[in-house]
């Protein structure tokens, strides 16, 4: 019997994807595994495998299609065999999954347990995630991730086939896809070229960027401090790691590295700044860790990655989370809960010889730090030394002009005497 | 509707008149010395003494109730107090005549009908006798206070009278030593060792049940009358107007018979109705009543008149005069009889009694007439006693039961159940769940032919006994062993197996029951076996209690369960509540069989087995296939439990589909309280009550082929008791269940099932049980019960919005939250 394969929910707040690209053609033979086609969320990008083998009878959604969730999008089967019964009408190709179970979309995924179509969201007005309790039990036991799975239950209950359809996929919370959250983005960020011009569609991410920039932009107060300190004791102590780096088991701990660090030991101070402001909720949340957010540019865009504790770690122990979680992020392969719970970010232009900028704070945080570029300075007496910019974003709804400007005074004091902070 | 008696039109139209002959009324006026040649002057002290007995007895509650003292002792008592001071010489005149062998069925003022056949009975048995029923009851508990306690000068009936007074006092003040330990109550004394037959605190509710008890000696040939006492007041109850019809009816003597193969004797009852005026404060002369006197009414049951006859209750000779001539007509078969015995309460129909309906100058002329001061007069005027001899017998009965009071007051010697200490003292006692093959095993049963060559036998022993041959094509009707079959078998075993059954109801005999079930069995049996009764739901279910409590076994039928409500209060009352209100003492082996129709409409249609299963005391069972129909009834009729036993008219013609083998032969039970699983499946559990077992079953298949759903389908077959194992595994399995029956689904058996699912089954549920009934409305006409009545539509709709969306599936009905929280708020 032919399969018809829809649209996967990705979470429980997406109500559509769009098909980047189709792997298959109408015609292919299908083996269990291939990619079908590959898809992206408002976040991330996924390509869907099919659970069968057979031929691909039928394409409902071209390439840049944007699809409803849980609608039909192809059709697996028999050569020959006849799909017109599978074929969704226009309607319900292009209506939102209705509300009422009696109107529901014909989509069989897989007997006895068919993925039929959601009658609503698993969660309530009240924030709770309706389950029933036999599915809890049987996710407990299973490690099943509750966030993807598509209630099919009565009045958008999550009911123990709907677990049973994660565990067939493989859907754990141990094997979270790669979801991208919306990061902070440069202002600077650069502007295509135009040659004449020509239009191309927003990917889903930079239509998420973009709404999320201009909603920080337009709903909170934000201004950026400017200062800069004498980098030549971070420069030399990296250069002394970098010679000692092999014979002492070291990374090759980076400039940003250094600010990390700086600003993990000096934020817990500043409570404000390590904090979220919850505006809907007129609660500030002061975090009483420091999860760094580092904002890493990749192919898709921006991402910003979370060093989850960095006041706990040793500069060493930063350094490669750091390099761990950027790497993550530029390959794709992060897992989603790093993508989220940063309590303040740390953005760095300077390697582009950006001298100041004013960086974007990524709502809820309440302030983001820009490292800019080093440029040298004459002292008093006429020598020269190398300063390193930074310019502090915070939201003056959260704190006053005054501690943000002390926290910024604190962190350039620390990175002047590097040494001295080490030895704390 | 015998063929033997022909109903003649040219008969029928006769012109004529009815005569009636006169009803005797007072006629009684020997003198003293003409009873002097009856009695001797002890018989006469005697009398004197019963009544003088049950005058202090009542005082000394009236005084607790009243002052909470007698005597200078403190007491408080909560429960009821119904006195009958003033009717002492009815009660003693009417159990003078009585020995052990007849039974005495009490009315709610019963205190004076107890003390007097007790004391009578203790007077009639010879002392070894005596002491051997006091010794066996409730192994010597009883006896074992009174030995203790009291000196009886090693008199035995000096013990047994203190016996009788403790035994009954303790068990008015609720205490463990009591006659039934503390669980009747005042209104529920007795003491059946002595023929003293339950009382009880339903108006006129003994009428039926001593009915029955007449009908057990009358069927088995057993020695004693039965005599049904009641008040004035009810008279106006069907129930007993029902039971003097029932004793009255022409069969007994007509056809019983058998062209004198059996006894055409008539019942041996007496109705006997203490006439005092009053039904609690209304005045049934005059007011509430139309017959003037209550003798009257036999004239309207048969042509004898029931021999009624109206007596002086104030004169204990003129009443031992009328009631022992009453005794030699009814032993003589001349039964029924009716006796009015105009007495008068003195006292309030209960202490909160403030006499609003009548005069004080009314009580104090009474009061003047007392008849143990007046019988006193008359034996001192016929120098039999002296006032003296008189005066120190009551100073002996007062200090007697100053002393008696003492003790069933006493919480050592006469403690209460502690619930606490023995928290199964009463659920023990609920039921008796014993297995009695034969309630008289030494007596052959009587029966008109061998049982193989019963027509009925040798029909069923031609039968195929599966639905489908062996090819798998329906068998024809007609060769097809059905439900009714399986009901059948067992019934006719047990005829053959047990001499006390007895089987009765509306057109049971010749037509073979409404619905075939008794289909030529008439052959078979001896009418006073199996009968046809009057359409008298009250009589029928009550006499089949009196029956049980005699130590027979009844199984009647009311042939629709929607007639369940004419039997009301002997269903949920009597058949319900003797086991245990007897503290086990009484067995209640009675079959009440009732059918739930369909196509007859709103009062032929329903399925009451929420009603019946809420009454603790019933067990209540369902089946709906041959094999279980058979199974549970072999069981209902070897046990010693009240069954209400459901069947439904939509399946009494369905073969057996369900057990390959086919209908077991021989001698096959199945042990109450145990779920079938009738179809195995892993994705969702049907739970199905009675016939909506098999709209299940095609609900499974639509849902199997159209769905790729797996039911597994569940028969309740038992409701009382249930054994939810099955359903717990069921449900652990699919984490679904919707449970179908055809009752109105508010306050349903499903509903209350779904509610001890969802205790049991909690963490396993994948969705809340979902009870399935028919809609809270009448029974419309058949052409519109797909909408009452759940059919395999409503199944599967049900489970597609409640249990696991089906794919694809449009539902016809509305079984969303938001619909029935409206359906509620109507009250629909």
């Amino acid at each position: 019997m032919a399969q018809v394969v829809i649209m996967p929910r990705q979470g429980q707040s997406v109500e559509s994807c769009v098909i980047t690209e189709w792997k298959k053609k109408v015609g292919d033979k299908v083996e269990e595994k291939d990619v079908l086609f590959s898809y992206e969320t408002d976040k991330s990008s996924f390509d869907e495998l099919s659970t069968v083998s057979g031929t691909l009878l039928a394409i409902f959604h071209e390439e840049g299609d944007d699809v409803e969730c849980l609608l039909p999008v192809c059709v697996i089967g028999n050569e020959g065999e006849d799909i017109s019964a599978l074929v969704p009408k226009k309607e319900e190709a292009a209506a939102p999954a209705p509300e009422a179970p009696k109107e529901e979309v014909k989509t069989e995924e897989k007997a006895p347990a068919p993925e039929a179509a959601a009658t609503g969201s698993a969660v309530s007005t009240e924030g709770r995630i309706k389950i029933s309790p036999r599915a809890r039990h049987l996710a407990e036991r299973t490690d099943a991730d509750i966030s993807r799975a598509v209630p099919t239950g009565p009045n958008g209950r999550i009911i123990e086939r709907d677990i049973n359809t994660l565990l067939d996929k493989g859907w754990t919370n141990a094997d979270k896809p790669v979801e991208v959250a919306p990061a902070a983005a440069p202002a600077a960020a650069a502007a295509p070229a135009l040659e004449e011009y020509t239009d191309v569609k927003l990917p889903n991410i930079r239509k998420v960027i973009a709404k999320s920039m201009h909603a920080s932009l337009s709903n909170m107060a934000q201004l950026t401090l400017n200062s800069s300190f004498d980098a030549t004791a971070i420069m030399a102590f990296r250069a002394q790691v970098k010679d000692n780096a092999e014979k002492l088991g070291l990374n090759n701990i980076t400039i940003n590295d250094i600010v990390l660090y700086a600003v993990s030991r000096t934020i817990l101070s500043f409570k404000d700044l390590n904090a979220h402001y919850l505006d809907d909720k007129d609660v500030m949340r002061y975090f009483n860790t420091v999860n760094l957010g580092i904002a890493v540019d990749t192919e898709r865009g921006l991402l910003v990655p979370t060093v989850f504790g960095a006041e706990k770690m040793s500069l060493n122990e930063l350094s490669s989370e750091a390099k761990s979680v950027i790497k993550a992020a530029q390959s794709g392969s992060i897992a989603p809960d790093k993508l989220k719970g940063a309590s303040f970010t740390v953005t760095n232009l300077g390697a582009m010889g950006i001298e100041s900028f004013t960086p974007v704070i990524n709502p809820p945080q309440t302030g983001i730090l820009g490292v800019d570029a080093v440029t040298y300075r004459v002292k008093p007496d006429g020598s020269t030394y190398p300063a390193m910019g930074l310019s502090l974003t915070f939201d003056h709804r959260a704190l006053d002009g005054a501690p943000a400007a002390k926290f910024l005074k604190a962190l350039c004091d620390n990175l002047t005497n590097f040494n001295l902070l080490l030895a704390k | 509707m015998p063929k033997s008696q022909y109903v003649d039109p040219s008969k029928a139209f006769d012109s004529g008149y009815i005569h009636f002959e006169d009803i005797p009324v007072c006629q009684y006026n020997k003198t003293l010395t003409e009873e002097k040649k009856i009695y001797t002057k002890a018989d006469f002290l005697r009398i004197y003494r019963d009544m003088a007995i049950i005058r202090e007895f009542e005082t000394m509650l009236n005084e607790v109730k009243v002052k909470s003292e007698y005597n200078g002792v403190k007491y408080n008592n909560p429960g009821p107090a119904h006195l009958s001071i003033g009717q002492e010489a009815s009660a003693v005149g009417e159990a003078y005549c009585l020995d052990i062998n007849d039974f005495s069925f009490g009315s709610h003022r019963s205190h004076g009908e107890i003390l007097a056949k007790g004391l009578s009975s203790i007077e009639k048995l010879n002392d070894e006798e005596l002491y051997a029923i006091m010794k066996e009851f409730l192994d010597g508990t009883v006896l074992n206070v009174v030995e203790k306690h009291m000196n009886a000068g090693g008199n035995v009936k000096e013990l047994a009278i203190n016996f009788l007074l403790y035994g009954a006092l303790a068990e008015i003040f609720a205490r463990k030593t009591g006659f039934n330990r503390g669980l009747g109550g005042s209104m529920h004394a007795f003491f059946i060792p002595f023929g003293l037959m339950p009382n009880n605190a339903i108006v006129g509710a003994s009428a039926p049940i001593a009915l029955g008890a007449a009908l057990y000696k009358r069927s088995n040939g057993k020695p004693g009358i039965v005599i049904s006492n009641c008040g004035d007041g009810a008279t106006g109850r069907g129930p007993v107007l029902e039971s003097l019809n029932f004793a009255s009816m022409d069969q007994i003597t007509k056809l019983w018979g058998m062209d004198g193969k059996y006894s055409d004797g008539g019942m041996p009852i007496l109705f006997n109705v203490f006439n005092n005026h009053y039904g609690m404060g209304g005045q049934t002369r005059g007011e509430t009543m139309g017959f003037d006197m209550v003798a009257r009414l036999g004239a309207g049951f048969n042509p004898s008149q029931m021999h009624a006859e109206r007596v002086n209750g104030y004169d204990p000779l003129a009443v031992i005069d009328a009631v022992s001539r009453k005794k030699k007509l009814l032993l003589e078969g001349k039964g029924p009889a009716l006796l009015d015995v105009v007495t008068y309460r003195v006292s309030g129909h209960s202490p909160s009694d403030s006499s609003t309906y009548r005069t004080q100058e009314e009580i104090e002329a009474w009061k003047n007439a007392d008849p143990i001061v007046a019988f006193k007069n008359k034996l001192i005027k016929g120098k039999l006693a002296t006032e003296n001899d008189f005066a120190v017998m009551h100073e002996q009965i007062t200090a007697r039961m100053t002393e008696i009071m003492k003790l069933a007051i006493n919480d050592e010697i006469s403690p209460r159940m502690d619930l606490n200490k023995e928290p199964d003292a009463i659920a023990s006692i609920m039921f008796s769940n014993q297995k009695v093959v034969s309630m008289e095993p030494e007596r052959k049963p009587e029966m008109l032919m061998p049982k193989e060559e019963c027509p009925r036998v040798k029909e069923i022993k031609g039968k195929v006994r599966t639905a489908t041959d062996k090819d798998g094509k329906p068998v024809s009707k007609m060769k097809m062993y059905n439900v009714c079959d399986g009901l059948f078998e067992p019934i006719i075993d047990k005829f053959y197996d047990d001499p006390t059954l007895i089987a009765y109801g509306e057109d049971n005999r010749d037509w073979g029951g409404a619905f075939g079930v008794y289909k030529k069995m008439t052959e078979a049996v001896p009418y006073h076996r199996f009968f046809n009764s009057p359409i008298s739901e009250s009589a029928i279910v009550g006499s089949a209690v009196g029956y049980a409590m005699c130590g027979g076994r009844a199984i009647v039928e009311l042939m629709y369960a929607d007639f369940i409500g004419c039997a009301g209060d002997e269903i949920f009352n009597q058949m319900a509540k003797w086991q245990a209100m007897s503290a086990g003492i009484l067995k209640m082996p009675i079959v009440l069989r009732v059918s739930v129709g369909s196509k007859y409409g709103a009062q032929h249609s329903q399925d009451w087995t929420a009603i019946t299963s809420h009454i603790p005391g019933l067990k209540v069972v369902f089946p709906v296939t041959p094999t279980d129909a058979k199974g549970l009834m072999t069981s209902a009729l070897d046990g010693t439990d009240p069954v209400v036993f459901f069947e439904s008219q939509r399946v009494y013609g369905f073969g057996e589909e369900f057990v390959k083998e086919g209908v077991p032969e021989g001698k096959f039970s199945i042990e109450f309280g145990e779920p079938d699983i009738k179809r195995a499946g892993k994705d969702v559990t049907i739970l199905t009550i009675g016939a909506t077992l098999y709209r299940a079953m095609n609900a499974a298949k639509t849902l199997e082929e159209k769905y790729g759903i797996s039911a597994e389908i569940i028969d309740a077959r038992s409701l009382v008791p249930f054994n939810y194992d099955k359903v717990i595994e069921s449900v652990k399995k699919t984490g679904k269940i919707v449970i179908v029956g055809d009752a109105c689904e508010r306050a349903s058996m499903m509903k209350d099932m779904a509610a001890n699912i969802t205790e049991f089954c909690f963490d396993y549920l994948d969705a809340p049980p979902v009870a399935l009934g028919s809609r809270n409305w009448i029974t419309p006409a058949f052409e519109l019960e797909k909408s009452f009545f759940p059919f395999e539509d409503a199944i599967i709709d049900c489970i597609h919005e409640k249990l696991i969306p089906l794919n694809g599936h449009v539902p016809t009905h509305n079984f969303s939250d938001i619909e029935k929280v409206e359906r509620a708020k109507k009250g629909l």
